[in-house]
């Protein structure tokens, strides 16, 4: 939902940024409201995944110039674990198996630093357990999988839905999901699809890095970019995304020649 | 004197040890086996007081149900124990045909570490094992001197046994310990080792375990905190057909070094091993892993695997790792992998962005990777909080 | 295996085999300091040259011979070896017309012709026979590029500069037994060496023929590249055979310097003894490559087939930051051969990447093993090493073993090792067998297919041969 009062709460500016030396972030300016819905689609290596990264502070990323406020705060003087307890969410594309450290635990712990972070009482096991079966709903997902390592024998489905309900517990004000549905048949879609709709607010904002538009046929988005050589170009409404799923992307070619553009 | 103590039995192996050791003198550099250690700390233990005070440390209450004995290196752990039916001591006749058979049986005559035992031990635990018994403790503490330390379990035809030993060591002291473990067919071994001190005290054990087809061998050992540590369990199967699993956790921090040596051998086909050895090194601490496999001839359709995982964890400590696989029969499974790193990046990155703070986010992967073994242990070494000492003991 | 199951261990005669009757200059047998004098005299040499023999001879006396290798093998009488033999011609010929017409037609018939219409045309190759070169094509064409390509002899003559510069300092004289050997009565080899920014236009090519039944062996080669240069060379080898043993002890020096590259294959042919072990080929080799240089690379890409005892480590040392270390290599042991060969890869410098493919062979009563080594030092920021290692073993006689060491003392250095072992299975050649192709021709796709990821790393001249000298050396051990 767009309302030009709401707060800004991601402000891009002019942001570049390399990984292991190499350019992929080439000048992205975005602006990101409360209450807001955005799709950020385009190509493989036209640099989504890397804006991501980025702003979720991915240690092998590197910025070369531009800013980035998050809430007024520059955002690449905080840590990332900083970024993640005031509430910057990333939901990775291939969610990393971490054998040996329960999913339980792991909840309990991130759940807890970003609760002292919003003033909130830490969870102790017992309560913890219950806030996360509550959780579990959104997702539709099987307590069992509380006992099991982090993400490890999960499915891409289940490991997908392990993120969502990552955000339902952490409570992020700018989710940033990075090809959530990627590998998902459309039932898992479906139930990712609802639970981003479901913990969606009038002041918190979400980030849709997608590739296909049928992600955006479950949850409506309010802006969709056009991402290509690492810079955003092209932005428009719902339409946008129809009209790329009937031409698809080479019309990008065209005009970044016309822009001068590699 | 009493039986169990086969004290005059170990009468002549400590002459031939004593003779052997004169013999052989301290290992060297020069020797593949001893090139990477710390020959100073050695000889240090070398020159230790034999039969040290070994105190009775903080050993938590004995779990019900479980039997522990207690091996202070001149006592004679069965005073006063009821052993429970299933568990009798070695006759002096089979003490004298079964001592040093397994030994042999595992290529371990004329070895340094061997002879220093025979030399040194003046107690022996022999103990035989039928049918299913309750689950065994055998603790060893030392606080001073040297305290060694030996054992010899037979395990008939289809007994089944679940022992823990539990090694401790505090100041200037150090254990010796020898112990040979022959497995009847169908016999079910599940053993485990932990083994933390306070970074002062030295341990070496050698482990030798002879296993007759289709028995099945799991041995879990958690080291950590010795400043000299050296490990050498060693298996033979001596008609194949059975399973092996080796297990194993190593921590290294400040000064320490640990070594792990093993050495399984397959005498017959369709054998299988399973081994995974993790060593995490901190501080300026160096961690060895020796891990050979022999599949000769005879010993078509072994499936062998193994793995080891080194975690550097500071621009100070060192990794050494030698897999040695030599393979003569064609028709087997034998693979390894070795990988050196330090936390992965991606791991912490995870919990990071997940609002886990850096240091807390190693430590949870840390606590991950010692997890995996720890968890393998016998269900009683909880009694001993095994994962707290071993997570402890990481000083960063 | 099917009725052709006789484990038949005579592989095809090997078809190098014959001696050429040439008149040879040789002095007595027997190792002394009056002969590395002689040696150094007969070659006309520059002092500092005779001093470096000298040095390295003075300091062989104080070593013991290594014996921790998983080799038995008879203790070597190094008196009782002649340390120079050449064949009885002058000067190195000025045109090849004037080359010895036995010495060509013996090139010849080993598949490397010499003369101007039979040559290879893309290859320029310097024929050493008996550690003398004595011929080297294309000479005139490299040096327009300002590439030296000749044998060691003419490279002291003409460039002493050069040698004085790099002789040993890749392989020091005391870095180990051989090389001490080497470095005192090393006779001849080759010497190459690409100037700033010139990559090489042709594949260069040194052919070691040994002739004479009690010499020793000693060749020393060196390759210098420097920044911006890059050179691909090939070194093959086949020696007759002898009832005796040979010994051959040879070092290889590269340098490399900044963005510069060399890449190195061997292709080796060595007599490898009868089937009963008797006679064949000591080879104990040194060679080792410093990437010196940023970004600079080496690559050592080997097919080992002959030889009845092999000890060799191709290295490299890793300085040069961003600097890269290849090796891939497959070596193949039948009847009663033993190997003992692997690679060291040295991390001194930051991101600096090293790849090991090694494809042991092991058929007949033979034992291939593996010895590696991968060391991060603690300048090694940032460095990735990747090891695969695999045996396949044909038949149950022979061994395979494989011994890496690794060590680190750099976390943020990443060490991933694998290795595996695997068999020519029946079901798999009854399979290719039931599609119409024939037994041998079955094991040799399958044994090609298994070192598929060394071939592709070889000249494209000599993976056919490769390919071929492979089922050759296989014939009669599968079945």
């Amino acid at each position: 939902m767009i309302r030009p009062d709401a707060e800004l709460l991601l402000d891009i500016t002019d942001l570049h940024a390399s990984v292991e030396d190499q350019p992929i972030l080439k000048g992205v300016n975005l602006q990101v409201r409360s209450g807001e819905i955005h799709a950020v689609m385009g190509r493989n290596g036209s640099g989504k995944s890397t804006l991501s990264k980025v702003l979720a502070g991915h240690p092998a990323y590197r910025v070369t110039s531009g800013t980035v406020r998050y809430r007024g705060e520059n955002l690449f003087e905080l840590e990332a674990e900083e970024r993640a307890r005031l509430g910057v969410f990333l939901g990775f594309q291939y969610p990393v198996e971490i054998p040996g450290v329960s999913n339980l635990e792991f909840l309990r712990v991130a759940t807890n630093a970003r609760r002292l972070k919003q003033n909130l009482e830490e969870l102790d096991t017992f309560d913890f357990e219950d806030h996360v079966h509550e959780r579990l709903k959104v997702v539709q997902m099987d307590p069992a999988f509380l006992e099991r390592s982090v993400n490890e024998g999960f499915s891409g489905g289940e490991k997908k839905r392990n993120e969502i309900l990552q955000m339902a517990l952490l409570e992020p004000v700018v989710a940033i999901l990075d090809e959530t549905d990627s590998g998902l048949d459309i039932d898992a879609l479906r139930i990712v699809a609802g639970g981003v709709n479901q913990l969606a607010n009038a002041n918190n904002a979400t980030l849709l890095i997608t590739h296909y538009q049928r992600l955006l046929d479950e949850i409506t988005p309010d802006y969709v970019h056009v991402m290509a050589s690492g810079r955003i170009l092209r932005t428009g409404g719902r339409e946008l995304a129809l009209e790329l799923e009937q031409i698809g992307y080479d019309w990008v070619d065209k005009e970044l020649a016309a822009q001068g553009v590699a | 004197m009493a039986v169990s103590t086969g004290e005059h039995v170990l009468a002549t192996v400590q002459q031939r040890g004593q003779a052997a050791l004169g013999r052989l003198g301290l290992p060297t550099r020069k020797q593949e086996a001893w090139r990477l250690t710390n020959l100073s700390r050695l000889e240090a233990v070398a020159r230790m007081p034999v039969n040290g005070v070994a105190t009775a440390s903080d050993a938590p209450p004995c779990l019900d149900g479980v039997v522990r004995l207690v091996l202070d290196g001149v006592n004679d752990p069965l005073e006063g124990v009821t052993l429970p039916e299933g568990l009798t001591p070695l006759e002096p006749k089979e003490l004298e045909l079964a001592l040093g058979h397994t030994l042999d049986r595992c290529g371990l005559s004329d070895d340094w570490l061997v002879e220093f035992n025979h030399a040194s031990a003046q107690q022996l635990l022999a103990l035989r094992v039928c049918g299913t018994v309750p689950p065994l403790e055998i603790t060893m503490a030392a606080a001073s001197g040297l305290i060694p330390t030996r054992v010899l379990l037979v395990v008939e035809e289809k007994a089944q046994l679940e022992l823990l030993q539990v090694f401790s060591g505090r100041g200037e002291a150090a254990h010796s310990h020898l112990m040979e473990v022959h497995l009847g067919q169908e016999a079910q071994l599940n053993h485990g080792v932990l083994a933390c001190a306070d970074g002062v005290a030295a341990l070496f054990a050698q482990l030798a375990v002879e296993q007759e087809p289709r028995s099945t061998y799991n041995f879990t050992s958690v080291v950590q905190g010795w400043s000299l540590g050296r490990i050498e369990p060693r298996v033979v199967q001596v008609d194949g057909q059975a399973s092996t699993t080796l297990k194993g956790l190593a921590v290294a921090d400040l000064e320490q070094q640990l070594a792990v040596h093993t050495w399984v051998c397959f005498e017959g086909p369709d054998g299988e091993l399973d081994q995974l050895q993790k060593c995490l090194a901190a501080g300026r601490s160096h961690t060895i892993f020796n891990g050979a496999i022999n599949v000769p001839r005879k010993a078509q359709r072994t499936n062998a695997a193994q793995l080891s995982r080194n975690l550097l964890l500071s621009d100070r400590a060192r990794v050494d790792t030698k897999p040695e696989l030599e393979i003569v029969a064609d028709d087997v499974r034998c693979a390894h992998g070795a990988t050196v790193s330090q936390l992965q990046e991606d791991e912490l990155f995870y919990l990071r962005s997940r609002g886990i703070g850096a240091s807390d986010a190693a430590a949870l992967l840390l606590r991950g990777a010692c997890q995996e073994v720890v968890d393998l242990l016998p269900t009683h070494a909880s009694a001993w909080r095994p994962l707290e000492r071993v997570l402890e003991g990481l000083a960063s | 295996m099917t009725s052709t199951s006789t484990r038949d261990l005579v592989s095809q005669p090997y078809k190098y085999g014959f001696v050429t009757e040439i008149e040879t200059d040789k002095i007595d047998k027997g190792l002394s300091e009056e002969v590395v004098r002689l040696i150094s005299s007969k070659k006309d040499e520059p002092e500092f040259l005779l001093n470096f023999r000298l040095k390295a001879f003075r300091h062989w006396l104080t070593l013991d011979e290594p014996d921790w290798a998983a080799l038995g093998y008879e203790a070597i009488d190094y008196q009782d070896i002649i340390y120079y033999a050449a064949p009885k011609q002058q000067a190195k010929k000025a045109s090849l017309d004037e080359v010895d017409p036995k010495l060509l037609e013996t090139f010849d018939k080993l598949g490397i012709p010499l003369s101007e219409q039979k040559r290879l045309s893309n290859v320029a190759v310097d024929a050493v026979f008996d550690s003398v070169s004595i011929a080297t094509t294309y000479k005139e064409k490299l040096a327009e590029h300002g590439v030296v390509f000749c044998s060691f002899t003419e490279a002291v003559k003409d460039h002493p500069e050069l040698i004085e510069k790099y002789l040993g300092s890749v392989v020091a004289s005391n870095d180990n037994y051989f090389a001490a050997l080497n470095s005192a009565v090393f006779s001849d080899g080759s010497f190459v060496f690409i100037p700033k920014g010139v990559e090489c236009p042709m594949e260069l090519s040194t052919y070691f023929r040994i002739n004479s039944g009690d010499t020793g062996q000693f060749e020393r080669t060196l390759i210098v590249a420097e920044e911006g240069a890059s050179v691909s060379y090939l070194e093959g080898c086949t020696a007759p055979m002898f009832d005796t043993n040979q010994l051959h002890a040879a070092v290889v020096e590269l340098v490399v310097l900044d963005d510069a590259s060399i890449k190195y294959s061997t292709v080796q042919n060595w007599y490898a003894g009868d089937e009963n072990g008797v006679g064949g080929i000591y080879n104990f080799v040194t060679k080792r490559g410093q990437c010196r240089g940023a970004r600079s690379r080496i690559s050592w890409t080997q097919v080992e087939t002959g030889s009845a005892i092999t000890w060799k480590y191709p290295s490299c040392v890793l300085q040069g930051a961003d600097s890269v270390g290849e090796f891939y290599s497959v070596a193949l042991t039948n009847n009663c051969q033993q190997a003992d060969t692997g690679t060291k890869m040295i991390h001194v410098g930051p991101r600096t990447r090293s790849t090991i493919v090694s494809k042991g062979i092991s058929a007949g009563r033979s034992s291939n093993s593996y010895r590696g080594l991968v060391q991060m030092g603690p300048g090694a920021k940032g460095a990735r090493n990747y090891s695969q290692c695999d045996s396949m073993l044909i038949g149950d006689q022979a061994a395979a073993n494989t011994y890496p060491y690794i060590r680190s003392q750099q976390p943020q250095a990443a060490i991933e090792h694998e290795a595996s072992t695997c068999r020519i299975s029946e079901d798999q050649l009854f399979y290719l067998q039931s599609r119409g192709i024939g037994f041998e021709e079955a094991v040799s796709m399958m044994v090609s297919g298994f070192c598929r990821d060394v071939f592709n790393q070889l000249p494209m001249e000599f993976a056919a041969e490769a390919d071929k000298l492979l089922a050759l050396k296989l014939e009669g051990s599968v079945g």
